[in-house]
């Protein structure tokens, strides 16, 4: 009940400040990203004219979107959480916003078990999106396997090059 | 995070409260001081909830759970391979226990005096061990094979790589002299069943029977009988003896269930009319 | 079989003239034995005018009878289809059976074609054939005699007319291509710039399944071979890949990751009625029926490593069936379910195994250094992969006993995921 009451309160109140509707959602994003720029982050990906999207600023960690795993494994190492949380932080203050997780693997063998195994990569990046508050609707984990490799080399950097997860914004792909 | 989506609500309530105060009036101004503090407590609490998030605490949890699961997934591995390997060893272990068997029966003086009827000696059956009694049907003695050194093995592949590459005749001759010079190898019986097929595909029937014949005789209990069988009656067919391929068909699928080869005779025996 | 040759006399007119009346007792009584051992020496003698023919008519009978690992093809060394035949030199020769055979250009342009497989020992004919075929047909004619040749002294289906499907890779393009079982005829279903995987042929092969990356993830569709017609059967949340039909052709077992890892679905075919088939927490893929379709069997890593299992299609607990190495991947049923072909990986080599069911005996089929995509040919008697020669890969054949090999490198690009499409049973 008492909520039910708190929302009534609320909406009757802003009807009273509906000239002043618009500045409430620079307020809204405020909280957004400690670097500052709270411009347009509503509309998730592309710029709004407004300075630099953070997304695409190469100062903002935000414009980092590989996340590389060691041989074998399917765990993020630490050098690379920063990275994702800051991720999940956008995610959460731009609910519009979504992304594609797309993991890839170097390994040979089996196309469809390397499709698995590039699944887990993408999987493991999103479960520390979600566990960090991004929305399950926002992001989506999916795999290209050893389909798109990256660098085509036969030699250990290209493979390295290749053992990753990316994260792409809607519209970016 | 639902705080998190109600917070804008709450700023937009407290900023128009803020416009409401313009007009004036103390017991409003109360409610809205009150309503700013209540703002402010919520914003320390998410600034709470935010925290334990970015501790990672949550994060770690799942990575540690997802340590275990793939230490499970080991566990289990091992388990499944255990398993596979108890299952080997305990067939193995029951075909030792039958070779062995059969080898002391042959040793034993009762069971020999069974196996091997002397028409000069007889034991009533009351003093023979119950076990024996159901040995009754007279046994061949079978022939202990031996496990086939490097020597033999390169001569029956060279004798079967003759076979393989259509030279019937040398692959012939081939395993004839192995099987002269090794009766006892395990490889033996397996020559014999070579030698009838390599006569077979000569289209020479009567040596194709014979020699499956003496397969038959010589290594009652090796594991070619039935593909010898199977040529045997093939051959049979081949020269006009419909009855006899008939009845090696039915000796076969009768003594040999389950092996392919008895498969095999049964849609050929349908076949046979 | 039939549809086949029905397409045959409706587009060109072809005429059987004469199926040779061939009482089966007269055929040559064939026992196929394991091991490669007892290859039936066979002679297919060069046809009477086809020298001046764009496609060698024997020359194909000859491969195809060859790969099988059933024949050892006998040298005519000199001798030819003349007639009457010469028993006593192909039997010099070592040969139990004989195709000769002939062909004449018709006013009309068409090529006419007769054959007969002779008995050498008993000097008799055991099947024989004619008819007229543009000369577009004539590979197709020449499988068509092999498979005669091949059943009037098998007594097992031949599939040198059936089809195989294959993803060719050339430059940035990707495309779902359909050719003759010897790689011959190829044409493209649908090409791409996005990659596509995992093509499975309806078992009526009148479609095939396969995963497609064009929407920046995998999606499985449905296509239709002959209107070309294709639609999306699943694209759920996450990726949609490794279909495989049901045998009544019904249902589809897909791989999906609704609920994080990838396992196993079944789904309609019209893409309604999803239904979760595996519950582990490892990664269940690459399913496969059995062709009575009771039976998945498929590649887990739930016990550490890459592994086949076994299920019931109806649920319950899967049972592991390799456990050689920590590497078996990509399995596929024999059509008698007896069997199942896969890859293995030993010392960095992924090679092609098969292994019986019920004595659990594994054979390896080959000792290549990059196999893939193994499956076997509708009559079990072949299987076909492709490997990497040189940077690409080429469609291979091995005979199920591994004693015959050969790989078709005459194409362009580099080829992967083949697969056998079924035997089109006599309507």
């Amino acid at each position: 009940m008492k909520k039910i009451f708190a929302v009534l309160a609320i909406s009757l109140l802003s009807a009273c400040a509906s000239d002043n509707a618009q500045q409430t959602s620079d307020v809204e994003d405020h909280s957004y990203n400690r670097g500052g720029e709270g411009e347009g982050m509503r509309s998730g990906a592309g710029s709004d004219g407004f300075g630099m999207n953070p997304l695409q600023d190469p100062n903002n960690i935000l414009s980092r979107r590989s996340v590389y795993f060691d041989f074998d494994s399917y765990t993020v190492k630490g050098e690379y959480r920063d990275l994702v949380l800051a991720h999940a932080s956008y995610l959460r203050d731009n609910l519009n916003a979504q992304v594609l997780l797309q993991g890839n693997t170097d390994e040979r063998g089996s196309r469809e078990y390397n499709l698995a195994l590039g699944q887990r990569r993408a999987n493991s990046v999103k479960d520390i999106l979600l566990l960090s508050g991004a929305r399950d609707q926002q992001v989506e984990a999916v795999s290209l396997g050893e389909e798109k490799p990256r660098a085509l080399g036969n030699d250990e950097s290209s493979w390295t090059e290749n053992r990753r997860t990316d994260i792409l914004y809607q519209g970016e792909y | 995070m639902f705080l998190r989506a109600f917070l804008p609500l709450l700023l937009l309530l407290g900023y128009g409260v803020a416009q409401a105060a313009l007009f004036g009036d103390s017991e409003t101004r109360e409610q809205l001081e009150a309503l700013r503090t209540k703002v402010l407590e919520m914003e320390a609490r998410m600034q709470r909830t935010e925290e334990v998030f970015m501790g990672q605490s949550l994060i770690e949890l799942h990575s540690q759970a997802e340590a275990l699961k793939e230490e499970m997934g080991k566990l289990r591995g091992q388990i499944e391979v255990l398993e596979d390997e108890n299952r080997s060893l305990r067939k193995r272990q029951k075909d030792f226990y039958l070779d062995l068997d059969n080898r002391l029966r042959q040793i034993e003086p009762g069971s020999a005096s069974v196996s091997v009827p002397d028409a000069g000696i007889s034991i009533p059956a009351s003093e023979l061990p119950a076990a024996d009694i159901k040995n009754t049907t007279p046994l061949k003695t079978p022939v202990i094979l031996q496990l086939p050194d490097t020597a033999q093995r390169n001569r029956y592949d060279a004798a079967y790589a003759l076979f393989k590459d259509g030279d019937y005749s040398g692959s012939i001759a081939s395993f004839e002299s192995f099987l002269s010079q090794h009766p006892q190898s395990a490889l033996a019986p397996a020559a014999a069943y070579w030698i009838g097929n390599a006569h077979y595909a000569m289209r020479n029937f009567d040596k194709a029977i014979s020699a499956q014949q003496r397969l038959i005789e010589t290594y009652p209990d090796s594991p070619k009988i039935p593909d010898g069988l199977l040529n045997m009656a093939s051959s049979q067919v081949e020269i006009g003896q419909k009855a006899a391929a008939r009845k090696t068909l039915e000796n076969l699928i009768a003594n040999h269930p389950g092996t392919e080869a008895a498969e095999k005779a049964k849609r050929r025996l349908g076949s046979l009319k | 079989m039939v549809i086949h040759m029905r397409n045959f006399l409706y587009c060109t007119g072809v005429f059987l003239l004469l199926w040779m009346n061939t009482p089966l007792q007269a055929a040559l009584n064939i026992e196929i034995f394991g091991g490669g051992a007892n290859r039936v020496p066979i002679a297919i003698a060069p046809f009477n005018g086809e020298r001046g023919l764009p496609q060698n008519i024997s020359a194909i009978i000859s491969a195809d009878l060859e790969r099988s690992g059933i024949f050892k093809l006998v040298d005519p060394l000199g001798l030819t289809s003349q007639e009457p035949v010469s028993y006593v030199d192909w039997l010099g020769r070592g040969a139990s059976a004989l195709v000769i055979g002939s062909a004449s250009m018709l006013p009309d342009g068409r090529v006419d074609i007769q054959f007969r497989l002779l008995d050498v020992a008993k000097q008799v004919q055991l099947t024989g054939f004619s008819g007229a075929v543009t000369t577009e047909q004539l590979r197709a004619f020449a499988h068509r005699i092999a498979d005669i040749v091949y059943e009037a002294l098998t007594n097992e289906p031949g599939v040198f007319s059936t089809r195989i499907a294959f993803v060719r890779k050339q430059g940035s393009r990707y495309a779902l291509q359909v050719s003759d079982y010897d790689g011959f005829n190829a044409r493209s279903l649908i090409e791409y710039t996005e990659p596509i995987i995992s093509p499975a042929w309806s078992p009526d092969a009148s479609k095939v399944a396969y995963t497609s990356f064009e929407k920046k993830k995998p999606v499985v569709y449905v296509q239709a071979l002959a209107t070309r017609e294709r639609k999306v059967v699943a694209n759920f949340k996450g990726s949609n890949s490794a279909p495989t039909w049901s045998p009544d052709g019904n249902k589809l077992a897909v791989v999906l990751t609704l609920h994080g890892g990838s396992q196993i679905y079944l789904i309609n075919a019209d893409g309604s009625g999803l239904q979760r088939i595996s519950q582990s927490p490892g990664i269940d893929t690459e399913p496969n029926f059995s062709p009575d379709g009771k039976w998945l069997i498929f590649t887990s890593d739930r016990g550490g490593s890459p592994q086949i299992y076994r299920m019931p299609v109806s649920g319950g607990a899967a049972e592991r069936l390799t456990f050689e190495g920590d590497y078996n991947v990509s399995p596929r049923y024999s059509s008698d379910g007896k069997r199942f072909v896969y890859i293995h990986r030993n010392s960095g080599r992924f090679s092609v195994a098969v292994q019986d069911l019920s004595t659990r005996q594994m054979q390896l089929l080959t000792d290549s250094s990059f196999d893939e995509s193994p499956s076997f040919s509708p009559n079990n008697r072949m299987v076909l992969y492709t490997t990497e020669v040189s940077g690409r890969g080429i469609l291979s054949i091995v005979s199920s006993d591994g004693q015959t090999r050969s790989r078709f490198s005459q194409e362009a690009g580099d080829i992967r995921e083949a697969v056998w499409g079924p035997l089109l049973k006599q309507r």
